[in-house]
């Protein structure tokens, strides 16, 4: 969900190398602390909590949000103001609409044919019936919008998803849907298009769009979050954790898991095992 | 021969026992999950006839709200498991104050939000039992202007006699579980104290109160 908000510039030339740059200063300033080896409980929560770089996360997310409150915010505000609901909805549509190779790539190589079908069905009917996109008339079908990403297909490769972090302008991720974010880029055929018919323009406003699109539709609540959280920071991280599971598996959870009893889990947000990923999944 | 044939009765005997014994355990959580689709489907109606009403003046929805949440909702267990470890280590009036605490943060920031959802209209999809205890309901709310279903899973516990919530789940975001992230950072944040977590709950109430329109 908070993923989408990260689009904002897609790593090319000059913004690769920042963020290349970024990343690398990143590593290079404050870890958390470690905590005494002696201390068992201690020691699995710090492992649990999975955020060795968190005071540098922490300096990222306070970029991000004065980022945020200067710019994408305000921008969304108005255009929820100027916009009517209808309109908004239409450009949603539209958005999802030019991202279905991306998302039929990435239900081919996670072996879910009949996802990628149903992908492939929607492009046709909402390209044409639907005006170029705007109106979901496959979803008025029952043939409803799902997303995908390489991140996700990473994740059900078996690929671990490595420590939290927050990256500057796009948001919270971790090394898998970071490298997951890298990839789409370069498969997605409105990229490769862009670049061939030096119409590159497009690919940086797409973006915009996407993230101003993101911030408008969750609006509330991501006002909610921040207003009711005593820790915003963490709130978020957690957020996002549960989130992409939540994606990887496809919106299906295994019963037999989902109600730990109370004070069975001693942990902080857990991230989770690929096995129990997988056995989500299937 | 007798001996044989006494065996072979006390055997078969066993056997419709034990079968007679899976059947009515199967049959309770069958009816626990019935229960508990129930609960939730009442939960949900009651919410729109109680608690949509913004007309009323602060106090009183809050009020409302509070005696809503407490009759569907377990705060004290939820609470507690959101501490964890951290629980057993704070003193009786700590946990107490805690839990004072806790609700009031939950009542306060949920007072309007929980009503604004209410209106939709919630379709119960399916229930599971995990036990003999825990059933969780699957259902869905509808928005308007055909924006997608919101999933929202009930993780519901008997105690007892007694049927509640423990956990909200929308689109895979657990409630319980994010607030556990958040009240524990501020806890590792402020030299691991419950005071400190409790100081902070006690700022952030005082705020939302005041941010709360009349």
């Amino acid at each position: 969900m908070l993923n989408r908000l990260l689009k904002m510039f897609p790593g090319t030339g000059f913004k690769s190398q920042f963020l290349m740059l970024a990343l690398t200063s990143l590593v290079l300033v404050g870890c958390a602390t470690a905590p005494d080896r002696n201390d068992a409980e201690a020691v699995s929560e710090y492992q649990e909590i999975n955020d060795p770089a968190e005071p540098t996360m922490r300096a990222v997310f306070a970029f991000n949000q004065a980022l945020d409150k200067g710019i994408l915010k305000p921008v969304a505000s108005a255009y929820r103001d100027v916009a009517p609901e209808k309109f908004r909805t239409g450009a949603h549509n539209f958005l999802n609409n030019l991202r279905t190779p991306v998302i039929f790539f990435n239900d081919i190589l996670q072996g879910d044919f009949e996802r990628a079908i149903a992908t492939l069905v929607r492009f046709l009917i909402n390209t044409t019936a639907g005006i170029f996109g705007f109106n979901d008339t496959a979803g008025d079908l029952d043939l409803e919008f799902h997303d995908e990403d390489f991140g996700q297909t990473l994740a059900v490769w078996n690929m671990p998803e490595g420590p939290y972090l927050m990256l500057p302008v796009f948001g919270p991720s971790n090394p898998r849907d970071a490298i997951g974010r890298v990839v789409d880029f370069f498969i997605d055929p409105l990229n490769i298009w862009a670049k061939n018919a030096d119409e590159e323009w497009t690919i940086p406003t797409r973006t915009a769009l996407e993230a101003i699109d993101f911030r408008a539709l969750h609006y509330e609540t991501i006002e909610d979050l921040e207003k009711s959280s005593l820790d915003f920071y963490a709130a978020v991280r957690s957020l996002y954790r549960q989130r992409r599971i939540d994606e990887i598996n496809n919106g299906k959870v295994d019963p037999s898991t989902s109600v730990p009893s109370i004070g069975e889990f001693m942990d902080d947000d857990p991230a989770p095992s690929e096995n129990e990923e997988i056995s989500q999944a299937n | 021969m007798i001996i044989r044939r006494s065996f072979v009765s006390l055997f078969s005997a066993l056997i419709v026992f034990s079968a007679l014994f899976l059947f009515s355990d199967s049959a309770r959580s069958a009816s626990f999950e019935e229960e508990a689709t129930l609960f939730v489907e009442e939960m949900a109606d009651k919410a729109i006839k109680k608690l949509t009403d913004k007309t009323a003046p602060q106090d009183e929805r809050i009020e409302r709200f509070r005696t809503y949440l407490n009759t569907h909702f377990d705060v004290e267990s939820i609470g507690e498991w959101i501490l964890g470890r951290y629980w057993n280590k704070a003193t009786e009036m700590e946990q107490k104050e805690y839990l004072n605490l806790f609700e009031d943060l939950i009542v306060v920031s949920y007072v309007d939000r929980f009503a604004s959802y209410a209106g939709e209209p919630l379709h119960i999809l399916k229930s599971h039992a995990q036990d003999e205890k825990h059933v969780t309901v699957f259902s869905e709310i509808h928005q308007k202007d055909g924006k997608p279903a919101v999933r929202v899973n009930w993780k519901v516990e008997r105690e007892d006699d007694l049927i509640q919530i423990i956990d909200v789940v929308v689109e895979g975001i657990s409630l319980r579980k994010t607030l556990r992230s958040d009240f524990r950072s501020i806890i590792r944040s402020r030299h691991r104290s419950i005071s400190g977590l409790l100081d902070a709950l006690r700022e952030k109430t005082a705020k939302l109160r005041k941010q709360t329109p009349n």
